[in-house]
């Protein structure tokens, strides 16, 4: 590798930049799926009744006990099988998706878990149901504890939506291939171009995160300034 | 008689649907191969197979929708009906025949071995014990390695991709990489002077385009006319003369000015005839 390699990849930079733009559509899609789906899963597993506790366990165990691509092959592939023909993105969406809520229900259990049960009482005697006590004391604080533990698998589903080429949908590690294919010799500059990109996009996300960790705390809950 | 309007109707309208919807077919590709199939600088499908496809959907009246997918997953893909035709160059094999059908055979292709230039190694060099060769997982290159070298006192090392095993080579961490000899050609033409060709190895493989098992939607008899046609006229042999010598910044030049021809005025052959004089120097 020399220096001439680092100005053929110039004009590469857009293509790559399309590239990661389907990743970060990837992660939006997935994050946020994994977020709802987690935190139900997470109440469901505290606060519901035993059989459906059991349930969400027995979610969490599939889908954090698979391998990814695995559960890619599972969707896009499956799917189709019983007359489902998703595209490769949503499936891709819905497999890391998934995937991510069991990860997700067990950082939101942990919070949920780590709020006093004494709140849940004091909630209580105030005259709050049981339902709205878990909406308005329990899980406002717990969503809050759990942004630390959040901001990792923000991170590590983030790479994770390189997989998604596995079942072919064109992100950047493809649009990578594509250039490398053409170019042999920029294969390693184009692969720390990429691993760059991915660096910013961690930084600028953990960034936020602790932004909005900062923003919404409650001085004196967390138990330091 | 209204009903008999009604009825009439709906018959016109149903035999000018039938004649104007053409079947639409789904082609699988891993679109990095080239000159076979890839991505030109601009991002558009071009190489080998993929024109030839174009061009007998044209011929048999047929249209296809070409998409990018991963090798290994393409035979899976059409099992799942996931697509309909795979054209990747994909090597006839009694093992890949057991699970998809497979078109006449459209190409010969045989194995080159690359190695470092200077490094004075011959065949006989190569495949002797000791020797390490790298060839990309999956591929003719590296059951060839396995199968007729190993047991020869040769250590295989298989890559994902195949410019992976030649950036290894050029590291010196192996001493010579099969692959096909058309890709092969192409690595020496991007690594001038550093690798070479030392030996073609004769391995008698042949491509096809593929389909699912049984081919129950009779897409094979429309390859293999289209196939005879492009032959019959000589846009196959044209098609072979621009893709397979030239370099790929200057095919794909070609590409970009001629395409309306085939893709427009739906003519392959003035396409084909386009691509070679836009190429002569």
């Amino acid at each position: 590798m020399n220096l001439s390699a680092w100005t053929e990849i110039a004009p590469h930079i857009p293509v790559l930049l399309r590239g990661i733009l389907v990743n970060i559509e990837l992660l939006l899609g997935l994050i946020s799926l994994g977020l709802g789906v987690g935190v139900v899963t997470a109440l469901v597993e505290v606060y519901g009744p035993r059989p459906l506790g059991w349930a969400a366990g027995a979610y969490t165990w599939f889908f954090r006990g698979v391998p990814e691509i695995v559960l890619l092959f599972l969707f896009y592939f499956g799917l189709s099988q019983f007359g489902v023909p998703v595209s490769a993105f949503f499936a891709a969406v819905l497999a890391l998706g998934l995937r991510s809520s069991a990860y997700q229900a067990q950082i939101f259990r942990g919070a949920l878990q780590s709020i006093p049960h004494g709140q849940m009482m004091a909630a209580r005697a105030l005259g709050l149901g049981r339902v709205k006590a878990i909406a308005y004391v329990i899980l406002p604080q717990a969503l809050r504890l759990s942004l630390a533990g959040w901001s990792n698998e923000f991170s590590s589903v983030l790479k994770d939506t390189t997989l998604a080429w596995g079942i072919g949908v064109v992100e950047v590690m493809r649009q990578a291939s594509y250039i490398r294919a053409r170019n042999f010799t920029l294969t390693l500059p184009i692969y720390i171009t990429v691993a760059l990109m991915f660096l910013v996009l961690t930084y600028v996300g953990n960034v936020a995160i602790g932004l909005a960790e900062r923003r919404l705390r409650v001085p004196g809950l967390e138990g330091r300034r | 008689m209204k009903n008999v309007g009604v009825a009439l109707l709906i018959a016109v309208l149903l035999a000018g649907g039938v004649a104007a919807a053409q079947p639409k077919y789904v082609v699988l590709s891993d679109i990095a191969w080239a000159p076979f199939e890839w991505v030109s600088e601009k991002g558009a499908y071009l190489g080998f197979d993929l024109d030839v496809m174009r061009a007998i959907a044209i011929l048999e009246g047929f249209e296809i929708e070409i998409r990018d997918t991963p090798f290994d997953s393409i035979i899976p893909a059409i099992i799942a009906g996931r697509g309909d035709i795979g054209a990747s160059g994909f090597t006839i094999t009694d093992e890949r025949a057991l699970v998809v059908s497979f078109s006449e055979a459209y190409w010969n292709s045989n194995q080159a071995v690359v190695v470092r230039a200077g490094s004075g190694l011959d065949l006989e060099k190569i495949v002797s014990p000791g020797r390490i060769l790298g060839a990309q997982r999956g591929t003719t290159g590296s059951f060839w390695i396995e199968d007729e070298w190993v047991p020869l006192g040769v250590t295989l090392v298989e890559y994902e991709t195949y410019p992976e095993a030649i950036l290894d080579l050029l590291a010196g961490r192996i001493d010579a990489v099969v692959q096909d000899v058309d890709p092969s050609k192409m690595a020496v033409l991007q690594y001038k002077g550093q690798i070479e060709i030392a030996a073609i190895v004769d391995t008698g493989e042949q491509f096809g385009f593929l389909v699912a098992k049984g081919d129950p939607k009779g897409i094979l008899p429309k390859i293999e006319s289209g196939v005879a046609e492009l032959k019959r006229t000589g846009a196959w042999d044209l098609l072979i003369e621009a893709y397979f010598g030239p370099a790929l910044g200057a095919i794909e030049a070609a590409w970009e000015k001629c395409i309306p021809i085939l893709l427009v005025e739906r003519d392959p052959l003035r396409y084909a005839q386009c691509l070679v004089a836009e190429l002569k120097p």
